[in-house]
């Protein structure tokens, strides 16, 4: 990428453009891009990418408690469109030290922040190192306490490595869950088959449940904790200091 | 290529929520100097030039996009989103 252009003038040229041409720029600008595909809607961001670059690199967290669906989903899509899916494990010793100290469903009683420090943060801070890019699903519609300022395009510092640039594209930031079904229809994109049980927002099995007529998608996760506090700590803007 | 916007018009008056839309998106993305016309199917009349090209290509939703290509064939588009990405994008 041309370091010279400075990204608040990139991210002014972008911000009314779709995402398939926010899609086109990222991986016309990025050899080492990699998208995050967490098993849900965001197989739209693959479909789009696999149009352009047919060997696109995506990456999953794996979790370990993902839903049975979702693991079958990831290598549904990994048939599907012939890519290779990198499934980013958790340090095992990390994860048998707090099962041991806490047991399986230490979240319940202090919140799903350790677990997802150690089962998503620290790996994906570690795939992140490999890239100068990534890709998210993120959007503004997702979460209105949290995502509503989402960029297309951002210098993500939080997760860069020391010293260098870390270049972070929400292509789907300005779309809503709405545009985003309208793609999945329009293209018959495979998708994850818990969304036709009333699942939205798809996470782990533990902390995501279906929602109701009415609710919000962000309202079938961490349910048991306060809004302003439904983030895994994934994106910079909510890891906590 | 010669692309065709056909946006309803309902019969008070007024464009269609869904073709209001899509021409806002098109205003919005910067596309609009794309859009070779714009032709309107007048739902209360079935003589009206969009209405004939709804018949003609057998197309019952609006509002749709006719994409004439340079060695006569034309696609037509009812799905915003593909013809954004197929077309405008391409």
């Amino acid at each position: 990428m041309n370091d010279q252009i400075p990204l608040v003038d990139i991210e002014q040229q972008l911000a009314n453009q779709s995402p398939f041409r926010i899609m086109k720029h990222a991986l016309e600008s990025h050899d080492r891009i990699a998208i995050s595909f967490s098993g849900a809607e965001d197989v739209a961001l693959v479909d789009m990418a696999s149009r352009i670059r047919p060997d696109v690199e995506v990456f999953s967290l794996d979790t370990g408690r993902l839903h049975p669906e979702t693991y079958q989903f990831i290598e549904t899509v990994r048939n599907h469109y012939k890519i290779n899916i990198d499934i980013i494990s958790p340090d095992g010793d990390a994860v048998r030290q707090l099962v041991r100290e806490k047991g399986l469903y230490s979240f319940y009683q202090d919140t799903h922040k350790e677990c997802c420090g150690i089962r998503k943060i620290t790996p994906l801070r570690n795939k992140l190192l490999e890239v100068d890019a990534w890709i998210t699903g993120q959007r503004k519609d997702q979460s209105p306490g949290t995502r509503s300022d989402i960029p297309v395009i951002q210098d993500d510092q939080g997760f860069a490595r020391a010293g260098e640039t870390l270049t972070k594209y929400n292509p789907l930031a300005n779309w809503s869950s709405e545009e985003v079904w309208a793609y999945i229809r329009a293209y018959e994109v495979p998708y994850n088959p818990l969304h036709d049980r009333g699942f939205i927002s798809i996470g782990c099995e533990p902390c995501t449940r279906p929602v109701g007529p009415g609710q919000h998608e962000r309202e079938g996760r961490w349910w048991w904790e306060e809004d302003t506090k439904k983030e895994c700590g994934l994106h910079a803007s909510n890891i906590n200091p | 290529m010669n692309i065709t916007l056909v946006k309803k018009i309902l019969a008070d008056g007024s464009p269609c929520r869904k073709c209001a839309d899509v021409l806002h998106k098109l205003e919005q993305g910067g596309y609009l100097a794309q859009i070779d016309q714009i032709v309107e199917a007048i739902e209360t009349d079935p003589d009206s030039r969009g209405m004939q090209l709804a018949k003609q290509y057998e197309v019952d939703r609006a509002p749709f996009f006719l994409v004439e290509q340079d060695d006569g064939s034309t696609e037509v588009y009812t799905v915003y989103l593909k013809f954004q990405m197929e077309v405008l994008d391409a």
